[in-house]
């Protein structure tokens, strides 16, 4: 492990890599900031430059990208109220009231120093977690691998919300039918392809993620106008304040962000959960465990209340490379992307890439101890400056957002087709956002779908086509009782509030 | 009747889950195949099945989720959709060029239409957003880079060579 932990260090310190992290930090930032566009629009549009790297430089990129866009998008959600991604929500609630009290730079900074505290402690979690679920995991079979999967994709929709389970299994299973479409890796038999050669090769992913995502942000912003740019003006063309924190503060908020690592990591590791849900937790638990005087500030600017989500969303984060890594299985629609960008350089994430590619393994860990540094170091100073950008009026922004979107996904193939197919997909996605189903679940299963398909397919052969190879082993037999438990849940939740709502209904 | 969100994306999966399973039939078989456990044609008629079954449940259940009880008539009305579709055409329209006009002026054209459609009447704007950043971006790709952008058929119907 030392051995493997020195070939990172070596390879993410090399003066490309270190440029890397800086360039992905700050333009995670800047994509981050922009409302509207979140971590996986601001990965998916790395990938086209990407393609040039090797794995681990192409890895530390976007895993540059991915904490600064989180970054950037606390930065909108303090200043103007509109939160770039979802996982910053909650950091809107006291961020955006510490602004208007004229604490902008003090709300800034305890996100800044909240976010390198959550991130940097769970990096750690991660160089001890992921080594060592990689080792267990080196032990799975293609059954294993499968309910794990089918565990993952179950998890994306049990933690979709209060009556979005039916809908996030509806968009999983769409992009597992999308996954379908091209030839069949085993038997080389042509599916859904309705005799277009465009569509042997099946959907690029990144043709499916920048049509989803990218795109069909920009084209949203077009479609529902609203009144962010006015905010934006107003909040970049005054000042932001200090940016100093007492020892107070300090001191006030450290139990906060020791508390809400621990959570965010472990949530992150969860598949589906995620920093949105890390985020929320954190918000929950540290109101729970405040004073009555305390609580009451919750909502209004308290310091404790900025610093539990943000702590929490960056540790998630780290939390969900450590199925990415081990299991080469994304847990969340960000990894997703990411295991796809794997994927297409030819390396196979899972319990063997710990082993057969070390160097991209560790210094993708250890680029995200120096990815939070440049952020705290770098980008923090810069926050007055970039800022700016959020005033960028829209109608410049979106073309330019267009624009790098399609030619990202026509440099990959050179083929004007899969143009016109994003915009087809785009126009699909705006249709499904409109009526408020799930995107990433969709993605997750596209991604998903040929690794899970072809697990069964084996498993199925090993146990001469007998359903038993759910139950004959111990490991997959408890990964499929998760998931029965996962499934349930939502159903339980059901029950328990009619039976609720009809005992109050008796009661009134 | 009021078709809610819900409601209106359960019946549009449905639709999908049908068309989908219809379409199996279409798909090829080795000699043989049939008999075996899993086939080109097992995942794709369980996921029909599955959608198929879930977007029924959600049809005949009441929806649990405040903004998908909302009409889906709403969801669809009073939005930007004049603009939205000029974008979805000149994106259509970009595709069509690329090869014929070459990537400079296509990108050129696109980005300059883009900000016209979303009503930026600025000359200067529209100049200096369009050429700066195409002839920029094109001196980074295939001058730095060494990505090969095509000049266009034009370009060669022209007279013009590599």
């Amino acid at each position: 492990m030392i051995e493997g932990i020195l070939q990172g260090l070596y390879t993410a310190t090399t003066p490309i890599n270190l440029l890397m992290v800086f360039v992905g930090c700050f333009a995670g930032t800047f994509i981050g900031m922009l409302p509207g566009l979140g971590p996986i629009s601001a990965i998916a549009l790395m990938i086209p430059i990407t393609y040039g790297f090797d794995p681990s430089t192409g890895m530390i990129l976007m895993a540059g990208v991915y904490y600064g866009a989180i970054f950037g998008g606390s930065t909108s959600a303090i200043l103007i109220n509109a939160p770039g991604v979802a996982g910053t929500v909650a950091t809107a609630f006291d961020g955006y009231p510490l602004a208007k009290q004229g604490h902008a730079g003090k709300a800034l900074a305890l996100a800044a120093y909240s976010s390198f505290a959550g991130g940097t402690i769970a990096a750690i979690f991660l160089l001890v977690a992921a080594p060592a679920l990689a080792s267990v995991s080196l032990s799975f079979q293609s059954a294993d691998y499968f309910a794990l999967m089918v565990m993952g994709l179950t998890a994306v929709s049990a933690f979709a919300g209060k009556g979005n389970f039916l809908k996030a299994i509806l968009m999983t299973v769409l992009g597992l039918m999308l996954s379908t479409i091209g030839t069949d890796q085993s038997a080389g038999i042509q599916r859904f392809t309705f005799g277009q050669i465009d569509l042997i090769d099946g959907i690029s992913f990144l043709l499916l993620a920048m049509a989803t995502f990218a795109l069909s942000e920009a084209l949203m912003g077009v479609l529902r106008p609203d009144a962010v740019n006015v905010e934006a003006d107003k909040a970049t063309k005054g000042e932001l304040g200090s940016m100093k924190l007492t020892k107070e503060e300090v001191k006030f908020v450290a139990p906060v962000v020791a508390r809400s690592s621990v959570l965010g990591f472990f949530i992150g590791v969860l598949p589906g959960a995620g920093a949105t849900i890390a985020s929320f937790l954190a918000y929950g638990m540290e109101r729970n465990l405040a004073s009555a005087k305390e609580k009451l500030k919750f909502g209004k600017g308290s310091l404790r209340g900025l610093a539990a989500p943000e702590t929490a969303n960056n540790a998630a984060c780290s939390g969900s490379f450590v199925p990415l890594l081990t299991l080469g299985i994304p847990g969340s629609g960000t990894t997703a992307v990411m295991l796809g960008a794997l994927i297409s350089y030819g390396v196979q994430p899972g319990p063997r890439l710990f082993v057969e590619q070390p160097a991209v393994f560790w210094s993708v860990i250890i680029s995200m101890y120096v990815g939070n540094v440049i952020l705290l170091v770098l980008n923090l100073p810069l926050i007055p400056y970039i800022a700016r950008l959020l005033a960028l009026p829209k109608q410049i922004l979106i073309p330019l957002i267009l624009f790098f979107s399609l030619i990202g996904v026509y440099l990959v193939s050179f083929n004007t087709y899969d143009i016109y197919m994003m915009v087809f997909v785009a126009a699909i996605v705006l249709a499904i956002r409109l009526i408020d189903f799930p995107l990433a679940p969709m993605l997750l299963g596209f991604i998903l779908g040929g690794m899970l398909e072809d697990n069964l397919r084996r498993a199925l052969a090993i146990s001469d086509g007998e359903a038993s190879f759910l139950w004959e082993r111990p490991i997959t037999a408890v990964i499929l009782g998760i998931t029965c438990v996962l499934l349930i849940s939502p159903l339980w939740t059901i029950i328990k509030d009619r039976r609720a709502k009809n005992f109050a209904d008796g009661e009134g | 009747m009021t078709i809610t969100k819900d409601k209106a994306g359960a019946f549009a999966f449905l639709v999908l889950a049908l068309a989908y399973g219809l379409n199996i039939g279409d798909i090829p078989m080795l000699p043989g195949d049939e008999d075996e456990p899993f086939n080109a044609k097992t995942m794709p008629t369980f996921l029909a099945w599955l959608m198929g079954s879930v977007s029924f449940i959600m049809l005949v259940t009441r929806s649990r989720n405040e903004s998908g009880s909302d009409p889906v008539v709403g969801a669809f009305t009073g939005l930007e959709w004049g603009k939205t579709s000029q974008l979805l055409g000149l994106m259509v329209f970009y595709g069509m060029t690329i090869t014929f006009l070459g990537f400079i002026p296509s990108t050129i054209l696109f980005i300059f239409g883009g900000l016209w459609i979303l009503e930026e009447r600025s000359l200067k704007v529209l100049l200096l957003s369009s050429i700066p950043l195409t002839v920029i971006f094109w001196y980074i790709l295939s001058q730095l880079l060494g990505i090969y952008l095509t000049h266009g058929e034009l370009f060669f119907m022209l007279g013009g060579t590599q």
